[in-house]
């Protein structure tokens, strides 16, 4: 068997049995369905030492199936009220409970429920990450460079609002679903730029990141109450940065920003489908901030070079953005845009309404642009001064290593 | 040609918590390390055996149940393999795929006894 096909083929089958079996037990029993599931990908990773089973995912379902004994086992020894489903019709429902159509139903279930407005903002990504997606609390903490006791006690909180909430396993219906599905959206387009943008210096858990939330993004689009226009919107810009994910960093892994990325090496056929996603995006004039970032990001693509890219488009799109999001960042990118067309004026206006604290641990960035201001207009000086302080708040060596470069050129002249 | 066991000896992976993903790229490897073996003719046999332990000691006969939360170190499976030598071994036993992990592998020759 080639290993490419199981590629994360446990972790993500692990975010498929929990959901399904919760979707059985109820989320009240959650840590006795995870502990099953654990137990099961030891017995395969040992067992398969050997000799790999033809059908991986077959033989994983058919063992997690086993376990919904074993878990009632030990539910009833826990004096737990529960039906008798060892036998019969409910045995025969259980088992059309891992139909593939019916997995992803519980899925969603478990992307909804990890997005209840019960839960803290803070908690929900580490709630997905684990329990949807199948990440160990190692390998979120390292994905959003937190400590794993921060995430520990993500976890905890998260389980103990679910339980005492006593939160129903289901997608919610009518207005209960707009309001729930801005909430899911925002958390899969955060675990994406945790990916895409982040500061991480491992690319491999970068990439993964990304993947991850387009992958669950397209579970919504699979099903008809979730195919709507944000969400279209949303899966078109993750297939859109997506396409140059590979082009961020160049082979001795220094950042490229879109000056120096090699075009050529953009992934058309995620382009192409971010196109398509566009066109259904758009089919009523109702549009989410994520519309107006696809668009940015798809004005980028569109430019055969740098130099042809149309600024005054993407400067366009980012007023209509920051209309409905006004965020400090929004006004910082616009006012490095003004810089592409040399427009120093209105550049220092969009500087004037920022501080660098606003950006918050991204402060860095500010200062950073200051000093290309600084030196278009040839004061290096002052350019060396502004990048010593974005120096000094820069966080990542790729970052870092970048900026010393510009730093270098500047004090030759 | 002389046959020898290879026995591993640590922790158990289900006392570690690892991940979904870490443990699908330990059992890879595991599995490459195997067929390394396979293929090169020298493997007679290996199993992997469950963290349950019965333990009978002593004139008594007496009897303990543990899991491997409750030893220190667990035997957690073995290889059986053809080598020339312990040197031979060693060098095979350098794909072992859990030394980071703390855990050993220890080499032993099989007894021969005379006809």
């Amino acid at each position: 068997m080639e290993t490419k096909d199981i590629d994360h083929l446990f972790r993500h089958h692990s975010g498929k049995m929990v959901s399904v079996l919760t979707r059985i037990f109820g989320l009240q029993h959650l840590d006795i369905i995870e502990d099953a599931v654990q137990d099961t990908f030891i017995k395969a990773s040992l067992t398969w030492r050997k000799q790999q089973p033809d059908y991986p995912e077959a033989w994983l379902t058919k063992a997690a199936k086993n376990r919904v004994l074993d878990i009632f086992r030990t539910l009833k020894s826990q004096k737990n009220n529960l039906p008798n489903i060892s036998q019969g019709t409910d045995a025969i429902a259980i088992n059309e409970l891992f139909l593939d159509s019916e997995i992803e139903d519980a899925q969603l279930r478990m992307i909804f429920t990890a997005c209840h407005p019960k839960l803290d903002p803070r908690d929900r990504i580490s709630f997905a990450l684990k329990t949807v997606s199948g990440f160990s609390i190692k390998e979120i903490a390292s994905a959003l460079l937190t400590k794993e006791e921060t995430i520990k006690k993500r976890l905890v909180r998260a389980r103990k609002v679910i339980k005492k909430a006593k939160l129903k396993f289901n997608i919610p219906q009518g207005k209960d679903l707009s309001e729930r599905l801005e909430s899911v959206l925002e958390v899969l387009y955060l675990i994406f730029n945790e990916g895409f943008h982040s500061n991480n210096k491992t690319q491999l858990i970068r990439t993964d990141l990304c993947t991850e939330a387009m992958r669950l993004c397209q579970l919504l689009l699979k099903r008809k109450q979730t195919q709507l226009p944000e969400c279209y919107a949303l899966f078109a810009l993750m297939c859109f940065h997506s396409a140059r994910l590979e082009t961020k960093m160049s082979l001795d892994n220094a950042v490229l920003d879109l000056k120096q990325q090699d075009r050529s090496l953009w992934h058309f056929p995620l382009i192409q489908l971010g196109n398509s996603m566009m066109y259904k995006a758009v089919e009523t004039d109702e549009f989410s901030c994520y519309h107006y970032e696809a668009a940015i990001a798809a004005e980028h693509l569109k430019a055969k070079t740098f130099e042809a890219t149309d600024w005054s488009k993407i400067l366009k799109w980012y007023n209509a953005l920051y209309l409905l999001q006004p965020m400090p960042s929004h006004l910082l990118t616009m006012a490095v845009i003004c810089m592409q067309t040399e427009d120093y004026k209105m550049a220092n206006t969009y500087f004037n309404q920022i501080q660098a604290s606003d950006l918050e641990q991204r402060a860095y960035l500010f200062y950073a642009a200051k000093a290309d201001y600084y030196a278009q207009n040839d004061n290096f000086s002052e350019a060396i001064l502004q990048i010593d302080l974005a120096l000094k708040l820069v966080n990542n060596n790729l970052e870092k290593a970048y900026l010393e470069k510009k730093k270098e050129l500047w004090l030759q002249n | 040609m002389k046959d020898f066991m290879m026995i591993f000896v640590g922790k158990e992976y289900v006392d570690l918590g690892l991940s979904p993903d870490e443990l699908q790229a330990r059992m890879e490897k595991w599995f490459a390390w195997g067929a390394k073996m396979e293929k090169a003719g020298i493997l007679k046999g290996g199993e992997a055996l469950t963290p349950q332990i019965r333990r009978v000691t002593g004139k008594n006969r007496t009897v303990t149940d543990l899991t491997s939360t409750e030893v220190k170190e667990i035997v957690g499976g073995f290889y059986l393999i053809k080598a020339k030598d312990f040197d031979a071994v060693q060098e095979i036993a350098q794909d072992f795929p859990d030394y980071d992990l703390g855990n050993t592998v220890e080499i032993r020759e099989i007894m021969v006894f005379d006809q």
